[in-house]
């Protein structure tokens, strides 16, 4: 166990998010998807905005992305992410659906290498015992779209 | 065009303004509200409905004996003080009210420092940090969650889309300052220079703390009523010429899918599309400044100047006093505080009404206040008689 006062903040899964944390501690991203219109939703919602359909599941995405934005954090609003100081957050576009925005962190990367449609795949941070997170680099292959 | 009865503005007031007065929300609603009325000559007994954003339209009703209620406006997801205005023009302009106070009354919000150590819990921005349920479990676990984060994405984006650049900000908050130099009411008032906004640190790169609008305390309060009735009051009427409001998505401005064109664009179409004026008709523009680059986002969406030309439209002087249109003559909120809009009203009316002094625009006819960006917003187009 973390020590709850050093450790990150943890996340409360509910009932719609589940799968996303089951997921990240089996290695896998996964985001919810309408089974009947099959597009992609994020925050995962208990209904589908689209076709309103209740037939959501999370599935997995592979993981490629194309950076929209990013800020670096120069102030942390948490105690466990001061001495982590800074850090860059960003908003990456999924490469499953146009649209489909994900907030995570930059890393294995340069400020000044960073740009607007940069692609980047995803890479899975244990942040500690109990937290995983993916988060993004610039991509190695040559999958980029 | 507009639907309903005309509206008018007939008064405007606040309250004692500062940081950590020690006053209570009822405090600073109670001096803000009485304030206005008194600015119009009306009483508690002209009033027949209440908007607020936060706090609570009939406890502040209770307080000050008006009853009864025709209308009223507690709203949480608003963005900002003209959502209040918004419902204030909409029941007076169908008929349901003839006037309305709206409110914005504002309790200094804690700072980053003290959120970390869990102080200012009976703020409701310390709970915002304290669990990562619901939509803020994609936010917390990754070190994001404040509003300076988002504004640094957006900020972010409209640099990398538009070649805007950190000096273009600069230029913004040094032509704020200048005119908060004019404004008594202004918690600063020493001029600025370029190297003083680039020494000034980052909070969210390339957000700076000069970027971003300053907490305190205050209460802010807007008569709002027929044209018949404002034209029986103390001072002269401020007419509402149009109001929109627009939300595009629920409020994750983290995911929102595109960040340097969002909803202020659809508000302002909607808003011109109400009216025969537009955008060259404006005196002054009042756009809101919890972060610059909310500023910049509505210059482009009302036409003020082209899309993703703010940045060099602000650092050609054209928004100072005595440029083509002064935005922000009060100085905006990082200069006169965190009214949270209810400012940008006050400061177009007074305007319009010309009681702005040495920092009064001649000939003011036509003034657009505007609040929020990103998945909501709202704009009012006020104009002279």
């Amino acid at each position: 166990m973390s020590d709850p006062a050093t450790g990150p903040l943890l996340p409360i899964p509910d009932e719609w998010s589940r799968f996303f944390w089951d997921g990240l501690a089996e290695g896998e991203l996964r985001i919810q998807r309408c089974q009947q219109c099959g597009k992609y939703i994020h925050y995962p919602k208990p209904i589908c905005r689209f076709c309103l359909s209740r037939e959501l599941a999370g599935e997995p995405v592979s993981g490629r992305a194309r950076l929209h934005s990013w800020t670096v954090a120069t102030q942390a609003f948490h105690p466990f992410w001061i001495a982590r100081l800074p850090f860059t957050l960003a908003t990456v576009e999924l490469e499953e659906q146009p649209g489909l925005m994900f907030l995570s962190q930059l890393v294995e990367c340069a400020e000044d290498d960073l740009s607007a449609g940069l692609p980047l795949e995803v890479v899975f941070e244990e942040i500690s015992s109990e937290l995983t997170l993916p988060f993004f680099r610039p991509s190695h292959g040559s999958e980029a779209r | 065009m507009m639907p309903g009865r005309r509206v008018a503005i007939a008064g405007v007031g606040y309250s004692t303004i500062g940081r950590n007065t020690g006053l209570s929300s009822d405090e600073l609603m109670i001096q803000s509200t009485l304030a206005a009325l008194d600015d119009c000559g009306m009483t508690v007994k002209d009033v027949d409905g209440l908007t607020t954003v936060g706090g609570g339209a009939i406890h502040d009703a209770w307080l000050l004996g008006i009853a009864p209620l025709s209308w009223w406006c507690t709203a949480m997801e608003a963005p900002a003080f003209v959502y209040a205005a918004h419902q204030a023009i909409a029941a007076i302009a169908s008929g349901f009210c003839e006037t309305v106070v709206a409110t914005r009354i504002i309790q200094q919000q804690p700072t980053g420092k003290k959120l970390i150590e869990g102080k200012g819990k009976q703020h409701p921005m310390t709970a915002m940090f304290s669990a990562a349920s619901g939509d803020r479990q994609f936010l917390l676990p990754f070190g994001a969650g404040s509003p300076v984060n988002w504004a640094g994405l957006l900020t972010q984006r409209h640099m990398a889309r538009f070649g805007t650049t950190e000096e273009h900000f600069g230029h913004h908050v040094i032509a704020q300052r200048s005119h908060a130099a004019l404004n008594e009411d202004a918690f600063f008032r020493d001029p600025l220079t370029m190297d003083d906004y680039l020494a000034s640190r980052y909070v969210s790169k390339p957000l700076r703390l000069l970027d971003c609008d300053y907490p305190c305390d205050s209460g802010s309060a807007i008569v709002f009523t027929t044209e018949e009735r404002a034209r029986d009051a103390r001072k002269p009427p401020v007419l509402v010429e149009a109001s929109s409001l627009t939300a595009i998505r629920d409020l994750n401005f983290e995911i929102l899918e595109e960040m340097a064109v969002t909803s202020p664009k659809v508000c302002a179409d909607e808003l011109w599309s109400r009216t025969d004026l537009g955008p060259k008709d404006l005196s002054t523009a009042h756009l809101y400044d919890g972060f610059s680059i909310i500023t910049f986002q509505w210059l482009e969406a009302l036409g003020i100047c082209g899309l993703g030309e703010a940045g060099p439209f602000v650092a050609e002087g054209h928004t100072r006093l005595g440029g083509r249109i002064p935005v922000n003559t009060d100085g905006g909120a990082c200069n006169v505080g965190r009214r949270h809009g209810a400012n940008f009203c006050i400061e177009a009316v007074r305007q319009l009404r010309g009681e702005c002094e040495a920092r009064q625009v001649e000939d003011a006819t036509a003034s657009v206040f505007t609040n929020s960006f990103g998945p909501f917003c709202g704009a009012v187009l006020l104009r002279k008689p």
